[in-house]
């Protein structure tokens, strides 16, 4: 049987209050005259029954009778015409905090607002701890609300809501107030009430929440129901029935479909959505707050078949976000712009791709990996990739039996400070991210007016997934059971599948202007594969340098020459190459000497050489209780490196096996050209 | 199929209205005493000032009333001192007060009834349960105060008063429940109710006695004098009288009409503001 019923309802009000009519001059005069101000049709013949432990969605435009509907069920107001019929309390959301009385202290408005919405006195202590401490109000709760802030108000507002225990519940736009903690916690909250088995009537304009949390979806129209269906299929249904409205545009080619909409790009592919939520999408971070592209007022300037260009503008940003949109086939171009009038507080700038949680395996330039499972306790976002790191291929390739098309992405952009990550998104958002976020000025700095391209996505969803899965492992060597991956700017090693080495892996660095360069902080733009060997070409973001990376397998080892380029002149203080091990390795060995490496205690701060000397040699050597020994290996005939073994500090907690150059005086200078920077192997034999 | 929990078929319904506020008495206690508290909230004396204002009234009238106009009663022949012109106020301002503030009720408790479905009786109701509370401490003063100034005041004949208040209550309810839901719709009836009030003090027999009233207008026409007695308020405040000072039951020739009255205004208040309240919200 179901807990509501909504029987062919119709709601009309008058546009006045009292007699006194508000629209135009009206008054005593023309209400004796017989003037009456037009009615208005809020809702007409709308019809639908929910069942128990039903979630149920109402989208629709600004307008078109969402929260009459939701009153109409909360008994706030009754319908025109048409019944109306809840078998069940219902606990009404509408306004967090209605009924507070400023004078009276948290606790008395607990048990009144409890009251108000049909709870006995007893029935509230019985959940009063668990109202007090979901609200996080503390002692504040014997204080009067108007000593409140106005989050502490909505807190306890949605708190007493939430475990007054109703069988329905009406939820209106809550979720947009509060701080995003805040919100996480009502979104858990709303979560756990429909496992309890609640019912759930929710409205809201953020069609990602609807669509992760809704299982049945009622779009409105101008009072009228449109369609009662899938979340996803209301959504899509929504997306398309607006199309002609200022801020949207649909274009369609080949079997992909693309529709622009407010602040967000969604693409279909055989009429099944490929992004999810909130879709693609950006952000830019302004004055100390994000502004997500969805709170712009956007309005499609130009319209075409297959191409559209948007205007974004937000009230509280300087600039316009340009959005070009061209679809070719299966490829969709997304280029984005600021432009700004006068100079800009924008510091930086994020593009979002949200897809459909049905991918399952994520490429990111030449490595790839599957996802974690998006789990009810996840409240952030989890991390796959380091967020710092740069990445102009990503790709995703579903599941079995998912009837979506693999995602083969690129990204270009001309700012120095680009990166890209790889994520899964909070529980309730339910889905995989692909975020790029660009740094435009630092901090307290201008964006100097004008327009700045930001960056340039591809989507394209025609590449087959045996091409994704093979870019993925493309700088991959498998050595026999010696396993090496380049990740930009570094090589992580596995033995029959196990990591040995630890977070920094094998990386080189050198000193230049006494500041350390990191391989890994180098932009890897280019990478060949030239049989057997792979090259890697990465350039400094700070000096005039590359570097080559060159990769093979060397008799059963891994054999590494780095090449130094100098693009002008460069001294360099001193550069080393190092593979850094797990902390479990304990002992060392090298030419000539052996020893063990120390504990590394919390009073450890600094990176500590464990070998008193560390003269030229010929090979590291680093072993321990049942691991594979690894052994760094340089060749002295074609450049003489000192062999070193370092204790890292307490933090990073590893070993460090060290191939240095340091000169007798002054630095080591390298003229324009090619220069050897380190030659030899890295080999990993079974343990002893 | 079972009974809905809520439903608009009922919302309308008036023989809804006893289950409904038997389920929200909770409420309807709460909302009164969140007024009383939030009344006197800030003060530092608190609640102590809901027994001093009244108090302070009294004793400013008992001196006004006994000592500079008490003369002009005397010289007609009739009796009438300071504890019968505070027994007619206090009953008086049972009504006034209740009765305007019954009818802003629902404009004042705009946020709660735009906001969540629950009786609207409610709204009304409590502004009146406030007055009550007002109602017993001035009775309560009254009765300690005669006590004090007349001597064998206290006596059992006291109690008549209870059918008294008791129609003076159903009126009270009933002209709250029809005030304001017409204020709902015409936001006029407040400030007619408050001219009505103004001129129903006066057209009561509470600064003066009703031997005086019967003496002036018999003289004159024993047909107005009877209709003096329209208002309510005229055989209400006697009938108090009666039962505190004359020690009798009220004469029931006097209350019939009060009777009536209030019996048909709580059925017309009731049904009136039943049939507009679905829709209440919208008007707001």
């Amino acid at each position: 049987m179901p807990i509501i019923e909504v029987d062919n309802i119709t709601k009309t009000y008058r546009a006045e209050r009292g007699v006194r009519v508000l629209l135009g001059r009206g008054g005593i005069s023309s209400f004796l005259r017989g003037k009456r101000s037009g009615e208005v049709t809020a809702l007409s013949d709308v019809s639908f029954t929910v069942e128990p432990g039903e979630s149920l969605g109402i989208i629709g435009a600004n307008g078109s009778g969402k929260s009459t509907l939701l009153k109409l069920i909360a008994g706030v107001t009754a319908p025109t015409s048409g019944g109306v019929n809840v078998y069940g309390r219902v606990a009404s959301l509408l306004e967090l905090g209605a009924g507070f009385h400023p004078m009276l202290t948290g606790r008395e408005n607990v048990y009144l607002n409890a009251g108000i919405l049909g709870m006995r006195h007893a029935q509230v202590d019985a959940v009063f701890d668990q109202i007090l401490d979901f609200s996080g109000i503390g002692d504040f709760i014997d204080y009067p609300v108007d000593t409140y802030s106005s989050g502490m108000y909505v807190r306890i507002g949605f708190a007493v809501a939430a475990y007054t225990n109703p069988d329905v519940f009406l939820i209106d736009e809550v979720l947009s107030v509060g701080d995003e903690e805040f919100q996480r916690k009502c979104r858990r909250r709303i979560g756990e009430l429909r496992e309890e088995g609640k019912t759930i009537v929710f409205v809201s304009h953020d069609l990602g929440i609807v669509n992760t949390l809704c299982q049945r979806v009622i779009l409105l129209s101008r009072g009228k129901m449109i369609t009662r269906d899938t979340p996803r299929k209301a959504i899509d249904f929504y997306l398309r029935q607006v199309g002609s409205e200022k801020g949207i545009h649909t274009m369609a080619d080949a079997e992909t479909e693309a529709i622009v909409c407010d602040g967000r790009v969604s693409l279909f592919h055989n009429h099944q959505e490929v992004t999810a939520s909130s879709a693609m999408h950006c952000r830019v971070f302004s004055l100390g707050n994000w502004h997500e592209s969805h709170e712009a007022d956007w309005e499609v300037i130009e319209r075409g078949p297959k191409r559209c260009v948007a205007h974004g503008r937000y009230s509280r940003v300087a600039g316009i976000v340009v959005w070009s949109v061209a679809l070719e086939g299966d490829t969709l171009e997304w280029s984005i712009a600021l432009e700004c009038e006068e100079d800009s507080n924008v510091e930086r700038f994020s593009a979002v791709l949200l897809f459909s949680p049905r991918y399952e395996q994520w490429v990111y330039d030449e490595e790839t990996g599957v996802f974690p499972g998006i789990l009810p306790e996840d409240m952030e976002w989890t991390h796959v990739i380091s967020p710092e790191l740069v990445c102009n291929e990503a790709g995703l390739i579903p599941e079995e039996g998912a009837n979506l098309p693999p995602v083969a992405m690129s990204i270009q952009g001309d700012h120095p400070a680009m990166s890209a990550y790889w994520a899964n998104t909070d529980y309730m958002t339910g889905c995989r991210a692909l975020r790029v976020d660009a740094h435009l000025a630092e901090q307290g700095e201008q964006l100097s007016a004008g327009r700045h391209e930001i960056m340039d996505v591809r989507v394209q969803l025609d590449r087959p997934k045996e091409a994704l899965i093979e870019q993925g492992q493309r700088r991959t060597l498998a050595i026999g059971p010696l396993g090496a991956r380049f990740e930009r700017g570094r090589i992580s090693l596995t033995y029959d599948g196990e990591e040995i080495t630890d977070s920094l892996c094998v990386y080189a660095s050198l000193l230049v202007g006494n500041l350390w360069n990191d391989s890994q902080t180098l932009r890897w733009e280019s990478f060949e594969k030239d049989g057997d060997r792979l090259i890697f070409t990465g350039a400094s973001r700070r000096f005039p340098f590359r570097m080559h990376w060159e990769l093979y397998p060397a008799d059963g080892a891994l054999g590494i020459e780095i090449w130094l380029e100098a693009l002008e002149p460069l001294d360099v203080q001193e550069h080393h190459t190092s593979v850094v091990l797990k902390y479990a390795y304990n002992r060392w060995e090298r030419d000539d000497e052996f020893g063990e490496f120390a504990e590394i205690g919390p009073e450890c701060t600094d990176w500590q050489h464990v070998n008193a000397n560390y003269a030229p040699g010929r090979f590291a050597k680093a072993t321990g209780p049942g691991l594979p020994t690894v052994t760094l290996e340089a060749d002295p005939d074609r450049l003489p490196l000192r062999m070193t073994f370092i204790n890292t500090d307490h933090q990073k907690r590893a070993r460090v096996l060290q191939a240095l150059r340091s000169p007798e005086h002054g630095a080591l200078h390298f003229d324009t050209g090619r220069h050897l920077y380190f030659a030899g192997h890295i080999g990993v034999d079974k343990p002893v | 199929m079972s009974e809905p929990y809520y439903t608009n078929a009922h919302q309308n319904q008036v023989r809804r209205v006893i289950p409904e506020l038997i389920r929200s008495r909770e409420l309807l206690m709460d909302l009164v005493w969140k007024d009383i508290r939030v009344r006197y909230r800030y003060a530092s004396m608190g609640f102590l000032w809901a027994i001093l204002e009244p108090l302070f009234m009294m004793l400013v009238l008992t001196f006004v009333f006994s000592y500079l106009l008490n003369i002009r009663f005397d010289e007609s022949g009739i009796t009438f001192d300071a504890t019968s012109i505070l027994a007619g106020l206090v009953a008086w301002q049972f009504l006034s007060t209740s009765i305007s503030a019954a009818t802003r009720s629902l404009i004042d408790s705009r946020n709660l009834v735009t906001k969540v479905g629950f009786p609207r009786e409610v709204i009304p109701l409590s502004t009146v349960g406030v007055a009550c509370v007002n109602f017993a401490i001035g009775g309560l003063l009254l009765l300690i105060l005669c006590t004090v100034l007349l001597e064998g005041f206290l006596h059992p004949t006291i109690i008549f008063v209870l059918p008294v208040f008791l129609i003076q209550l159903v009126m009270i309810v009933g002209l709250g429940l029809f005030l304001s839901a017409a204020n709902a719709s015409f936001r006029d009836v407040a400030y007619m109710t408050d001219a009505v009030l103004l001129f129903g003090f006066y057209a009561s027999p509470i600064i003066y006695p009703i031997d005086m009233v019967r003496k002036t207008l018999v003289d004159v026409d024993p047909l107005l004098y009877k209709l003096y007695f329209l208002n309510p308020m005229a055989g209400l405040i006697t009938a108090y009288r009666q039962a505190l000072f004359d020690k009798q039951f009220p004469d029931p020739a006097i209350l019939a009409w009060p009777l009536v009255f209030s019996v048909v205004i709580l059925l017309l208040g009731a049904y009136t503001f039943r049939k507009s309240a679905p829709t209440l919200a919208d008007k707001l």
